[in-house]
């Protein structure tokens, strides 16, 4: 069985994370009473953990304080508690400041499906992007978040990583991933390629395997690091197609989608290009996570469906 | 700390009146700058930097063992800057730049001027980040008798939420290692913080129950008064009370001329003509008077 199916990003993170933790004692984790099973054995580290309550402007101020005295911080709740709750927090204690404070959020998009809007981790990428000095991350699979701890930790800056709640399979297992890439070019094609991120990734490479059946041959590149975007590479992964899909889980405003699409119309590339995500609308839909996809048309069949409408 | 002699009393309120007229200055010259707040907070800065409260070093401004000064109302660093170049952080000229091209001396305070510990001027900031530094010397084992973690806030700020998300961590770590001055003047930008007159204002009191509930032990003092000053702050190292300490400083916005005193609106306003004309010889009044003073009990002409 593969292991992404037993633990989920989050948890892969948490594990590499301990033994961090273990070997430096100048690293501390800060909960707005959000825990994990792999989080409990770091919560029980003597002088490295501190629950602030449901607190999330005082667990990033905290984070602030512990930072300018020397701590590697990681704070950790579900991600609009990390983000959007407290966004002036992170822009102004974290950011510019630019101190060694990673955000961990989890349940990115849907992942919290039947909880609604105010558990929904969609605008989170619009929001966190305009801030200097901040890197982001979004794991597809738990190989490429277990590695993600020790980036976190090696690089003395701002991070913000938004897990998803669950990793289907693990994409990237015995593959050779340079993680300072930033993007890996998950499958080839030549024809069209999609962008996409997170766990839609796994959608992205279903999609392109029924693109691939209709004779359309068809990549995707996973662009875990969304904030900076490896532009070089992703231009030159671009060059071997005709077109470009971003596929996301999240709003068209100011997402990964817009963020590509900065980066062609900066360097001048005018391929033809579509973005698909989510309308502009709150969802209140419940029933599941393919529901609320099916919904949205995000589902890998209905984006199937409106590249090939695309194409024609 | 020393008990304060009746020259050296009158010496620092010559100090505090050259930082009021300094404060006036940089502010008509740059056109900006919070005066009012500024002249509420004089004496407590002069007794914090001047009066041997503060522990610091002019060499290295982030030297270890320095105590943590956080200006949690971060429109109050104009009122700051005069007191930080006057014991020596950067040269007296810098404060000729004040909000001038290549200088750092902005509006706000911002870390990277000397003697300055966090950027602030969003308010609600500065005791959350004060806990994280409280935690760490917690973690260390090192005593407040060697390190306090100071934070000032506004009175008006106490209405952010994130102080109160605060004072939960400080009193469930019994961080007594911070202590909290508020600077209590009465005023937001526009309302009053004391009393309900208008639908400008929002009341805060009782201020002293609800910090004593949330664990602090509290302190009053008349906030324009050295020798209350220094006796409030004379032994918040060596106290026994296992407490976070909070000390209300009782302050008139805008002290120092009466033109501006306690009254609304002057928040984010600099005097210009004649506004200018009265605060000024208010100022150079007092300055007269001090000086008078100065010379009877001895004092030698500079």
């Amino acid at each position: 069985m593969n292991k992404g199916n037993i633990l989920g990003m989050r948890d892969s993170f948490f594990v590499e994370l301990l033994r961090i933790f273990k070997n430096d004692k100048n690293t501390f984790l800060i909960s707005a009473d959000n825990g994990a099973p792999t989080m409990d054995l770091i919560s029980d580290l003597e002088g490295q953990f501190l629950n602030v309550g449901i607190a999330e402007q005082q667990m990033v101020a905290m984070a602030c304080g512990l930072a300018l005295e020397g701590k590697s911080v990681w704070f950790y709740a579900i991600d609009p508690f990390v983000t959007i709750r407290c966004l002036e927090f992170v822009k102004l204690d974290m950011c510019a400041m630019n101190l060694p404070i990673t955000a961990l959020g989890v349940g990115s998009g849907y992942s919290y499906d039947n909880m609604g809007p105010t558990h929904h981790a969609v605008g989170n990428i619009a929001t966190m992007r305009p801030w200097p000095n901040l890197t982001i991350y979004s794991p597809s699979d738990n190989i490429i978040a277990s590695a993600l701890a020790y980036i976190s930790y090696e690089d003395r800056r701002p991070h913000y990583i938004k897990f998803d709640r669950t990793t289907p399979v693990n994409l990237y297992e015995n593959k050779p991933v340079n993680i300072n890439h930033g993007l890996i070019h998950t499958k080839s094609g030549n024809q069209v390629c999609i962008i996409s991120t997170g766990r839609m990734v796994h959608n992205a490479v279903k999609v392109a395997e029924k693109l691939d059946k209709e004779g359309v041959s068809t990549g995707v590149v996973d662009l875990f690091r969304l904030k900076p975007i490896n532009s070089a590479l992703l231009l030159e992964i671009l060059t071997n197609y005709q077109k470009i899909v971003t596929y996301e889980e999240d709003y068209l405003i100011g997402g990964m989608g817009s963020a590509v699409a900065e980066i062609l119309v900066d360097n001048g590339i005018f391929k033809h290009f579509l973005r698909i995500g989510q309308k502009d609308a709150f969802v209140y839909d419940l029933g599941g996570r393919e529901i609320i996809w099916k919904r949205l048309g995000l589902d890998a069949e209905s984006v199937k469906e409106k590249i090939l409408h695309w194409l024609t | 700390m020393n008990k304060l002699a009746p020259l050296e009393h009158i010496e620092l309120k010559l100090k505090a009146n050259w930082v009021r007229r300094k404060v006036l200055q940089m502010a008509v010259k740059a056109k900006s700058g919070h005066v009012t707040t500024a002249f509420s907070l004089t004496e407590l800065l002069l007794t914090l930097y001047e009066g041997g409260v503060l522990k610091y070093r002019l060499d290295n401004s982030k030297w270890s063992g320095r105590d943590r000064f956080i200006l949690s109302e971060g429109q109050a660093a104009i009122g700051i800057y005069p007191i930080l170049a006057d014991v020596g952080f950067f040269p007296m000229q810098y404060l000729d730049n004040f909000l001038g091209e290549n200088s750092t001396l902005g509006v706000h305070s911002e870390p990277h001027t000397p003697g300055i510990e966090v950027l602030t001027g969003s308010l609600g900031h500065g005791l959350g980040i004060a806990s994280g530094m409280a935690y760490v010397a917690k973690l260390d084992n090192i005593s407040k008798e060697e390190r306090l973690i100071m934070c000032l806030t506004g009175d008006g700020e106490l209405c952010e939420g994130s102080n109160w998300e605060a004072f939960i961590t400080i009193q469930s770590r019994n961080l007594d290692n911070i202590v909290l001055v508020v600077n209590r003047n009465h005023h937001f930008t526009i309302g009053r913080t004391d009393s309900i007159i208008t639908q400008r204002d929002v009341c805060l009191d009782p201020l002293t129950s609800k910090l004593e509930s949330f664990g602090f032990e509290v302190r009053l003092v008349p906030g324009h008064s050295f020798p209350k000053l220094f006796s409030v702050f004379a032994d918040i190292r060596t106290r026994n009370i296992e407490k976070p300490l909070a000390i209300i400083a009782d302050t008139v916005k805008g002290n120092g001329s009466s033109y501006i005193a306690d009254k609304r609106f002057w928040h984010y306003r600099v005097p210009q003509g004649h506004e200018l004309q009265h605060v000024e010889t208010d100022l150079e009044n007092e300055k007269l008077q001090l000086e008078k003073e100065y010379l009877i009990l001895g004092g030698k002409h500079e």
